[in-house]
């Protein structure tokens, strides 16, 4: 069985990872401010030296080495932070493209190469700020760690504490009122723990998530911004190729039909006018010609112009004109098209649907014997679901340069999906959706 | 003029591959006394054809089977090099100068280029024939204007007085001094005073040979 998806890609990343138990995301929370704070004084010193070393060495061309070493220090510890991220945020996050040098470039061209790049700044800003953030966290979850623990646990060594040795020592129950005693102090020691370690899970969570936030905005922000460009060009560049691809055949049909028919037409029309005296029976053949011929250039133009915008469709919507697709072809055609009468779609979605359905068609009738052809046309949830299944033999692919791959590309360029379900055999269904607001 | 009745009727080898348009020439060179000797639809068999039969002029459409690019063309460059003899009459949909360049490179006579719209023209179609045969060389009005489109700003075209101007784009487009002088009713002495007046303006040597004075202009029109 061949079955082949033009997917459009998803813009960043995997869907979120499942929900995980709330001790599990503290151990992660926390390990991930714990080990966040070394990072962070590592990383303000390293680039902190190497910068103040760089710039001020930049005169002396020694620095834009030291610089560029910089960049990619700070590229490293963006990268060990991007990959810490995820399991905090509970979404993956996407991994930004640095600029590159060509292969065949100069030494000097590599080495500033990385000073061009916005992202390698980013990240050199994220290693400088970052102290800021990492070094409350970690004294936070430290804290609320450290009196979680004691609280709950002063049972266990309230009486190693020497109290009252000192007439200055003033504890946590005096000041609440209540007497300095043993009792008072682990019952309200112990209250105190109970609260911090239910509050623990939440305060960790939020250590962490500011932490991470600051992270994803500085290294990551950029990298989402890029690849939905990239995805956008994308989507433009299947849309100008299928554009192109459709005005080349355009081209074709006039050269090939109606043009070549005109000239004929011409030709046979100054041939009669010579004829007229010689031979008024040969003329009046050749005027009978020219006539047929002329209702044929305007058959062929009428079917050209269909191909081009349908008349029908742009003046009764996508249901008549689906119908009258229908009925032109030579197999026979279920139509079932679920759309509330009298509401128009947007013409871009109408467009892409018509297309789809008289390209698919066309394909049934020209390359197999099927002897029936469904079309389905229903709107859910935002989309226009568009089915088109023959029983056919089946087997067809969506291979680059196949017709069917310029239908993806058109699809895609309206941002839709064409998933085609072939099995040698048959039967050959080819679902188009599209988004549809 | 046209094929006079008695003379040796013109054999003709035809690239067309519309259907349509190669039954309409056939008919057309019939009718005009030609004799079509062959008639075929790609590239590849015009060369054959005009190896076998060495017509005294093909008639060639530029875009042909498989590639519907400029197959037609190539053929006839192809075709004139093994058979020099013959003439070659190009038609094409569209014109284009950079066609023409490649049909005009090898220097000799006997080709021309027309719009397939000429072809109606029945009468300017066979004294093009007619040119091209002769040793002549005939280019489309549309690839002479399409070179007088772009001309410079301190161009001598423009101190050209507008006879002049007519007479230099006839020049251009292949016709003789005599075919010339009847175009614009006027005598071929009048013609020849323009064309020593143009030659002179545009600092070309006068030459008498038809071909040679084409190339000239196009030459000129072109730098």
């Amino acid at each position: 069985m061949t079955t082949s998806t033009a997917e459009t890609p998803l813009p960043t990343g995997a869907p979120a990872r499942q929900h995980r138990s709330w001790w599990r995301q503290l151990g992660v929370d926390s390990g991930y401010v714990l080990v966040g704070f070394p990072l962070a004084i590592a990383a303000f010193v390293l680039v902190v030296t190497l910068l103040a070393v760089g710039v001020g060495t930049l005169v002396i061309w020694v620095g834009l080495p030291l610089l560029t070493l910089t960049l990619l220090v700070a590229r490293g510890l963006a990268a060990v932070e991007r990959m810490r991220i995820p399991a905090v945020l509970r979404h993956d996050v996407p991994t930004p493209v640095y600029r590159r040098a060509a292969p065949e470039a100069s030494l000097a061209r590599r080495l500033v190469e990385p000073l061009r790049d916005p992202q390698c700044w980013l990240d050199v800003v994220h290693a400088l700020v970052r102290m800021a953030v990492a070094i409350p966290a970690f004294v936070v979850v430290v804290t609320w760690w450290a009196v979680a623990l004691g609280g709950l646990t002063s049972v266990a060594w309230d009486w190693s504490i020497p109290y009252g040795t000192d007439a200055q020592d003033v504890v946590l129950p005096e000041f609440l009122g209540l007497d300095d005693t043993r009792t008072s102090r682990v019952l309200t020691y112990t209250a105190v723990g109970l609260v911090s370690a239910l509050l623990l899970p939440a305060v960790v969570r939020a250590a962490a998530l500011l932490e991470a936030q600051l992270a994803r905005a500085l290294l990551t922000l950029r990298a989402g911004t890029q690849a939905e460009l990239g995805r956008l060009s994308e989507g433009r560049d299947a849309a100008v190729a299928a554009e192109a691809v459709a005005l080349r055949r355009l081209e074709r049909d006039i050269h090939d039909g109606p043009q070549q028919r005109l000239v004929r037409l011409s030709m046979d029309l100054h041939r009669a006018q010579r004829m007229i005296d010689s031979d008024p029976d040969g003329a009046r053949t050749t005027l009978a010609e020219a006539a047929t011929m002329t209702r044929e250039t305007l058959e062929e133009l009428r079917a050209l112009s269909r191909g081009i915008a349908p008349p029908v469709l742009a003046d009764r919507g996508l249901a008549a004109a689906l119908a009258a697709v229908a009925a032109r072809s030579p197999v026979p055609v279920e139509l079932a098209v679920e759309l509330p009468t009298g509401q128009r779609l947007p013409p871009v979605v109408e467009n892409s649907a018509y297309f789809l359905v008289s390209e698919a068609l066309a394909n049934v009738a020209k390359h197999t014997d099927a002897t029936v052809a469904r079309v389905t046309v229903v709107r859910e949830d935002g989309r226009l679901r568009v089915e088109v299944e023959d029983d056919g033999p089946g087997g067809a692919v969506l291979a680059p340069g196949h017709g069917l791959a310029g239908l993806a590309d058109r699809l895609f360029a309206v941002d839709g999906v064409l998933t085609v379900d072939s099995p040698r055999g048959g039967p050959t269904r080819l679902i188009g959706e599209l988004p549809c607001p | 003029m046209s094929v006079t009745p008695g003379a040796a009727p013109r054999r003709v080898v035809l690239a067309e591959d519309s259907v349509l348009l190669r039954e309409g020439l056939i008919r057309l060179l019939g009718e005009a006394g030609a004799e079509v000797v062959a008639a075929v639809a790609d590239g590849p068999s015009l060369v054959r054809a005009v190896v076998e039969h060495r017509p005294d002029v093909a008639v060639v459409d530029v875009r042909m089977p498989p590639t519907h690019t400029d197959e037609g063309l190539r053929a006839a460059v192809e075709a004139r090099r093994a058979v020099p003899t013959t003439a070659v009459l190009v038609l094409s949909q569209y014109v284009e100068v950079a066609y023409a360049d490649e049909l005009l490179a090898d220097g000799a006579g006997g080709v021309g280029y027309l719009l397939k719209d000429r072809v109606a023209q029945v009468d300017q179609f066979l004294s093009a024939l007619d040119d091209v045969v002769g040793g002549g060389t005939v280019l489309d009005p549309q690839v002479v204007a399409q070179l007088f489109a772009r001309r410079r700003r301190d161009d001598p075209v423009r101190s050209l007085s507008p006879r002049e101007r007519e007479v230099l784009e006839l020049i251009a487009e292949g016709h003789s001094n005599g075919a010339i002088a009847r175009r614009l009713v006027v005598t071929p002495g009048a013609v020849e005073k323009h064309t020593q007046h143009i030659f002179a303006k545009l600092d070309l040597a006068p030459d008498e040979d038809q071909h040679r004075r084409v190339l000239a202009t196009l030459a000129y029109l072109r730098s």
